[in-house]
Formats: structure tokens, sequence, C-alpha cells
């Protein structure tokens, strides 16, 4: 490509491939980062002539860089990871080429084993797919017709919904697989509404005590209980005073122990970290002080 | 001591009004929820044994008001406010129940398909919800129920 930098960027632009604050980013440093983008471009010019007409895409062509073009557009964060990711990537498409052919479920066990990089790639790119239609690429040897192709959109959707589910919920990480993360996810869930039915039960036995105490509370002391709330959930250690609990408060404590125990050994085969925790969280009774709980900061 | 003085630097951190993350909004909006509904069931019931079921409807109510922004808390809603005597509502069907994994990988979908229906099944109007959605609601119904476990055990905890 004989053409001079300004000459790119606004092909580039009308390609839509790159916003205009794009080329005000670039700056003194443009050049050179330009010329790193063109190359990815370069390579691939062709395949980027006939990408432009969706209907000719026989999906015979494996993921090029060309198609991660479209990830430079959004702000300059995105253009920074989109840049490494195309690296990362770059190598692996070329790897695919090379390979003569490939069995459909390597392909889809390769896909599920990249990493992040990959995942917010087919994300952000099928993202801005959908503006038009719903576009989908097929990988070398996979089935070309619309259901499956449609039926794989739906799986990258799911799969991506499960990754934001992955990190909310705690050790999620350790497990792989759908159907693993989703018993992770019920477990979770189960537990939670254990211990709001849990707490909701001892809130009712010392409501009476409530209200004197009520009034000393100010908004401000829950806002400093509540700052430290990623350090306390994820620590999971509930602050039970046991010598304040009147006698019949005990025996309904045991029977929530008791069935939480039940419901969790049921469960789950492996003691995943938070398992460990909430059973710890009904069967420890400490004596706790307040300053514990703020030390958690 | 040390309470007060952590309080104070909280107190200095809190005084910008700007800056209000969701999870404290919603905090705060379940405590001046949660906090007066119970003062008021204290003061109605001159019996002595508060209904446990009333402060879990309580809870749960507390709950669906302070995060409205989601499909979840208006089915919740509709839950507690059509039924006239507040059952357990959301754990005591789920206890329990738990699918026996299959070996057999012809049934993997299978299996991932009844494992998403358990879940939707934990969501309260997760059942009419298509998977996509579900799963995202999810995700804010996970967020909220720990912001709400966390106020309970600061409500409790202040009162012992």
């Amino acid at each position: 490509m004989d053409l001079s930098v300004l000459e790119r960027v606004k092909w580039l632009q009308q390609q839509q491939m790159v916003s205009p604050e794009f080329f005000e980013i670039l700056g003194s440093d443009g050049r050179e980062e330009l010329r790193r983008v063109e190359s990815y471009l370069g390579n691939n010019n062709d395949e980027l002539q006939s990408f432009r007409h969706y209907e000719t895409i026989d999906g015979c062509i494996s993921r090029t860089s060309s198609f991660q073009m479209e990830q430079v557009k959004n702000n300059e964060e995105n253009r920074v990871i989109a840049l490494q990711n195309k690296r990362k990537t770059e190598g692996k498409t070329e790897k695919r080429e090379n390979k003569k052919k490939k069995i459909k479920t390597e392909d889809e066990t390769e896909s599920s084993m990249k990493g992040k990089s990959n995942m917010s790639n087919s994300e952000t790119s099928s993202e801005i797919e959908k503006r038009d239609y719903i576009h989908v690429r097929a990988r070398r040897g996979e089935a070309t017709d619309r259901h499956s192709l449609a039926e794989r959109a739906r799986r990258e959707k799911l799969s991506k919904k499960m990754k934001c589910l992955q990190d909310i919920v705690p050790g999620c990480n350790k497990v792989t697989g759908k159907a693993g993360m989703l018993d992770e996810i019920i477990n979770y869930v189960q537990s939670l509404q254990q211990q709001v039915e849990f707490l909701s039960m001892k809130l009712s036995v010392l409501n009476p005590e409530l209200e004197f105490h009520i009034n000393e509370l100010s908004t401000k002391q829950f806002q400093a209980c509540f700052t430290d709330l990623p350090e306390a959930v994820s620590k999971q250690s509930m602050m039970v005073d046991a010598s304040s609990f009147p006698l019949h408060q005990t025996t309904s404590l045991d029977y929530s122990v008791k069935n939480s125990n039940q419901t969790i050994s049921l469960g789950s085969k492996e003691q995943t970290s938070w398992e460990i925790h909430s059973q710890c969280l009904y069967n420890n009774l400490r004596t706790d002080s307040v300053s514990n709980f703020f030390s958690f900061k | 001591m040390e309470r007060q003085t952590i309080n104070k630097n909280k107190r200095v951190f809190s005084a910008e009004p700007t800056k209000l993350s969701p999870s404290e909004v919603f905090t705060r909006k379940y405590t001046s929820h949660l906090v007066p509904a119970l003062k008021k069931l204290n003061m109605d019931k001159n019996s002595p044994q508060i209904n446990q079921l009333t402060v879990k409807h309580e809870v749960d109510m507390a709950l669906a008001l302070s995060a409205q922004e989601f499909a979840w808390s208006r089915f919740l809603l509709e839950k507690l406010s059509s039924s006239n005597n507040p059952t357990t509502t959301i754990s005591s069907s789920s206890n329990g129940t738990r699918i026996p994994e299959r070996s057999c990988k012809e049934d993997e979908d299978g299996e991932i398909e009844e494992k998403l229906r358990e879940l939707q099944k934990l969501l309260p109007g997760g059942e009419e919800m298509n998977v996509e959605e579900m799963l995202i609601e999810i995700g804010n119904y996970i967020k909220c129920l720990e912001l709400q476990t966390s106020a309970l055990k600061s409500i409790v905890q202040d009162t012992t």
C-alpha cells in the first residue's frame, strides 16, 4: 500500500473502520500505530473487499484480522486492547490457515478454551454486526447453513452471559463447562436465599429490642458498614453473638444449622471455597465486636 | 473510639454528594424501606411474638422496592402483594431439589437445560423470561441478594 498516512486513514474512515477521533488520538505516535494497524489490514486487503459484501461470504474464511478491525472504532482503551488482541489472534489465524483440514469439534473446543481477549473479540464484533443483521462467521470445517449459524450465535450469546455470571459468583473460576458453572450458580443463589431467611428469622426474634436501637442508628453508620461490602461479602463470615441469644433461640439456630447442612451436603461433591465459608457461617458462633467488622477494610 | 474515628473518616468520605455507587444506592433504599417497616410492625403488634413470616414478607418487600429497575423485582412485588397470607416465598421450594448428574454425554444439553430451568425457578418471575434475559436478571438478583444479606447482617448486629 503506497498511500500516505492521511489517505490511509481516510480510506479507513470510508470503510467505517475508524472513527474520526482515532485520527486525533494518533497524534505524534500516530504514524507508527497506523503502520501497525495497516499491516494487519494490508495482509488481508482482498478479503476486506469481499467482506463488505455480506452475501458472498460462504463462511469458509476463518477469522481474519480485518474482521477485528471494527473494534478499533470505539474508544482509546478498546483500541489498545484491540491491538493486543489482534496480535494474539493474528498468530492463531495464521496457524489455522496453514492447516488444511479441521475437525468440527476441535474447532469448537479451541474456541471454548480461548482466553478472555478472544471472547471480547467476538463480543464486540458480533455487537457491531447486530446493527445490520445477525452475521456470524463460520469457522473452517463447520456447517454454514442458517440454522447452525443462528444456533451458534445463540450459543455465543449464552456463553458471554455465563462469563459475566462467572465474575459475579465467587468460586466459579475453578469450574469449567456450562453445567458445572450452572451448578455453582444455583448453589450460590440458594445459599444466599437461605442466608436471607435465616437473618430475617433472627430479626423477627430480635425485633422487640429493635426499637430501642434503631433510633441510635444513623444512615452514616450504615454507609460505613456498606462501604466494606465487597470484603464482607467475600469473606462470608457471620457475626453472631451467641451469648445475647435467649435460650429458645438456640434451638431454632440448631434447626437452621441442620437444614443448611443438609442442603449443602446434598448439592456439592466437592467443597468449594465459598461453600466452606457458608458452612462456617452457620456453624461458627463467635462472640463478636463491631471493630472486627470494620477491620475488614 | 476507634469506631468513632473510622466513622469520622467515613463521614468525610461520604460527604461527597456526587459519587454514589449503585450498591450504596441500593443499600440505602433497602434500609430506608426495611427499618420503618420493622418499626411499624413493632408498634402495631402488641402481641409478644412477631410472626416470622411477616418479617420475611417485609424483608422481601423491601428488596423488591429497592430494586425496581429490574424485571424480577416486579414479579416479586406482584407475588408479595397478591398473597395476603405471606408464605415463605422463595427458599422453601428449592430446598433439597438437586438433580443427579448424568455422565452420559448425549444428555449433556438436556442436563444444562434442566439446570437452567431450575435456575429459572429460583428467580422470581424467571419462568416467564427466556433464557438470555434470565441469565442477565440472575446476575442482578445475586448482587441484590448479597447487598440485602449484608444489610440484614448489619441491622441484626447493631441491635445485639
